[in-house]
């Protein structure tokens, strides 16, 4: 177990930097997800933790150690690739005990390792088959297996459930953060899935760009996002996003005004993006709330999501009960109090009550 | 209605495949039936598909009127080594244009890849001065070393490059974590899930030498060191008319090794095409 310093991390491919001066401290045991839209950089920085690709400037310490420039091998770090990467031309059980095999540890150590991860992640009828002899969830743990088999400082996953279906994710999803549980191991865990980052991690490290947007604690992501991007990364289905001018009486936005709290009333006067989660979204009377058109009814179950247009924005809104509303109908919508979030439409940035002092 | 189409077509189709088959398989087929006639049958027309009365004495005498075994332990030896030499480099070689990053590595490739375009009738001459030089003419190794460091090794690395190219850079970045070196990755790793491609560069390149015919020809004057190409040619009698029987009697001695590689090899030689992305 070990804690994984980067600092002034920077990553160029020729002329095209792809990572900016990143700086992040994974405590030691922590789950730490990566997660961010396709060429945000997360797998490359997974890959410079591993040692698969070179820093361009900065430096990585594991443990205490500075690893920037030692090869995959010294940093005792095990690494569980998106497509297994499980050797085809050997049994599960050799792939599991290869890299022990190959540091010359004794024979009855390799097999009794083998056994004892064989059995953590229930891969001990299928030690004698071969990887295409195996269903994708298998592979996975056997991809799972040959990591903690080593019993290393560092796990890192670089999108491992990516090519599973969606109700096996869910299942491999629990298995790696109850492993996580079991073994302490510090793990960095990269997904570009925000429902797998809020699931599993301790903290999340949202990305963009080659830049750390936010880090934080699930829930402090989804409640108190930095800025735009995270507000609509974090979240599913994705924040609302309304323009519009603070006023003393709420948010005037495009033939609507939306009720503000107070706080917020204190930014009056100032342009503002608000953001407001389907989920917290509720049908009032015509007096309190914003009148709403319903444009697509989507039942879910146990939960409805409505399509509605808000003077002439078009919004989502998820209730978590069955509702008898139709296409056409009119009906009359709030935000929850305190689920306002206003953000500078220019930077993108959270606008908070104290930023009305000009 | 359309099973009975179905029949039709069937029939009419194969019919069609036996008509087209004829060319390939009658050559074949006069050979082995030829060497068992006597020379005045062979070319009478119409040809006679079936000898008459079969004479095996010609096998016999194939042995007698040139150290035929000799000459064939000769194209045997060579094309093993050739073969096994050819594996190794090209293998090598392909694994490091594919996965080695090094300056100039593509400029190399196509400079590699130009001794494709250079026949080796161009060649032959400034070969054989350089060989005569070194002493080696009348012996096998311009056989090897012509093959080896030529167009057919050239081919064999663009093969296997194309395989290893092919091949998930995931599995050696796992064998990099597990502790692998880049010898021990090729060894251990790339190698072993290789053998489809080897096994079509081991077959291409055991047909190459085994059907060599310039090299042998313009290097070799000493009957027990031919070659079997250069060997069929020298079945001929006193007035140096061509015996026939005798020359498609070891003609077809020649061919059955070939015949048994292929056979029992088509399907790795199949895969190995597929590989490389090569349509066949």
């Amino acid at each position: 177990m070990a804690e994984v310093l980067l600092s002034r991390i920077q990553k160029r491919f020729g002329a095209v930097p792809v990572i900016h001066g990143l700086d992040l401290h994974i405590h030691d045991g922590e789950f730490v997800a990566l997660v961010g839209p396709s060429g945000c950089g997360k797998s490359t920085l997974l890959r410079m933790i591993a040692g698969l690709e070179a820093v361009t400037h900065g430096r990585i310490h594991i443990g205490g150690r500075d690893v920037t420039d030692l090869d995959p091998k010294d940093r005792d770090i095990a690494m569980v690739f998106q497509n297994y990467a499980l050797y085809p031309h050997m049994t599960v059980a050799a792939n599991m005990g290869f890299s022990l095999e190959h540091r010359g540890r004794p024979k009855s150590e390799i097999a009794e390792r083998v056994r004892w991860a064989a059995d953590v992640l229930g891969l001990a009828p299928l030690l004698e088959r071969y990887p295409r002899q195996l269903s994708g969830g298998q592979r996975q743990r056997v991809a799972m297996g040959r990591a903690i088999v080593r019993d290393p400082q560092v796990f890192l996953f670089d999108e491992p459930l990516s090519n599973l279906d969606a109700k096996l994710r869910i299942v491999m999803r629990g298995e790696i953060k109850g492993l996580h549980q079991r073994l302490k191991t510090t793990t960095v865990y990269v997904t570009h899935d925000q429902v797998e980052a809020m699931t599993m991690a301790d903290r999340i490290v949202v990305l963009n760009a080659g830049r750390v947007e936010q880090v934080g604690s699930p829930l402090e992501l989804f409640d108190r996002p930095a800025n735009q991007f995270v507000a609509g990364f974090i979240g599913s289905p994705a924040m609302n996003f309304i323009a519009g001018r603070c006023t003393s009486e709420g948010l005037a936005a495009a033939g609507a005004l939306l009720p503000l709290s107070p706080p917020h009333r204190l930014l009056e006067g100032r342009e503002a993006l608000c953001g407001i989660r389907p989920e917290h979204f509720e049908i009032c009377g015509a007096g309190d709330g914003v009148a709403a058109q319903v444009l697509l009814v989507e039942p879910l179950g146990s939960e409805t999501q409505l399509s509605l247009r808000l003077g002439e924005t078009p919004v989502i809104a998820l209730f978590h009960e069955r509702l008898g509303v139709a296409p056409g109908d009119a009906l009359h919508v709030r935000p929850k109090p305190g689920a306002v979030h206003l953000f500078d439409p220019a930077t993108g940035v959270r606008m908070d009550a104290e930023q009305a002092v000009a | 209605m359309n099973s009975e189409m179905s029949a039709r077509r069937k029939v009419a189709l194969y019919g069609l495949l036996c008509v087209l088959l004829v060319p390939f398989v009658f050559p074949t087929w006069w050979m082995v039936t030829s060497s068992l006639k006597p020379i005045s049958d062979i070319f009478v027309f119409p040809p006679q598909l079936f000898p008459a009365h079969p004479d095996w004495s010609t096998y016999r005498q194939v042995f007698t009127v040139q150290p035929f075994a000799q000459q064939y332990w000769n194209s045997a030896w060579i094309a093993a080594v050739v073969t096994a030499a050819t594996l190794a480099i090209s293998s090598m070689a392909g694994y490091a244009f594919a996965r080695i990053r090094f300056p100039g590595a593509n400029a190399l490739f196509i400079v590699v890849l130009t001794g494709l375009l250079i026949p080796s009738e161009v060649t032959i001459v400034p070969l054989f001065r350089m060989f005569l030089k070194l002493g080696w003419v009348n012996t096998h190794w311009p056989l090897v070393l012509i093959p080896v460091f030529g167009a057919p090794s050239v081919f064999a690395t663009f093969v296997m490059r194309q395989f290893f190219i092919a091949l998930p850079q995931e599995l050696e970045e796992a064998a990099r974590v597990d502790g692998l070196g880049r010898v021990k990755i090729f060894r251990t790793i790339a190698l072993p899930l290789a053998r489809p491609a080897l096994a079509s560069v081991a077959i291409f390149t055991f047909l190459h030498s085994w059907n060599l015919y310039l090299e042998p020809i313009v290097f070799l004057s000493t009957p027990s060191k031919f070659t079997l190409p250069q060997a069929l040619t020298q079945y001929t009698d006193a007035y140096g008319g061509p015996m026939w029987n005798i020359q498609l009697a070891a003609a077809t001695l020649t061919a059955l090794p070939v015949l048994i590689v292929f056979v029992l090899a088509q399907k790795q030689f199949v895969e190995g095409l597929a590989h490389t992305g090569l349509k066949g």
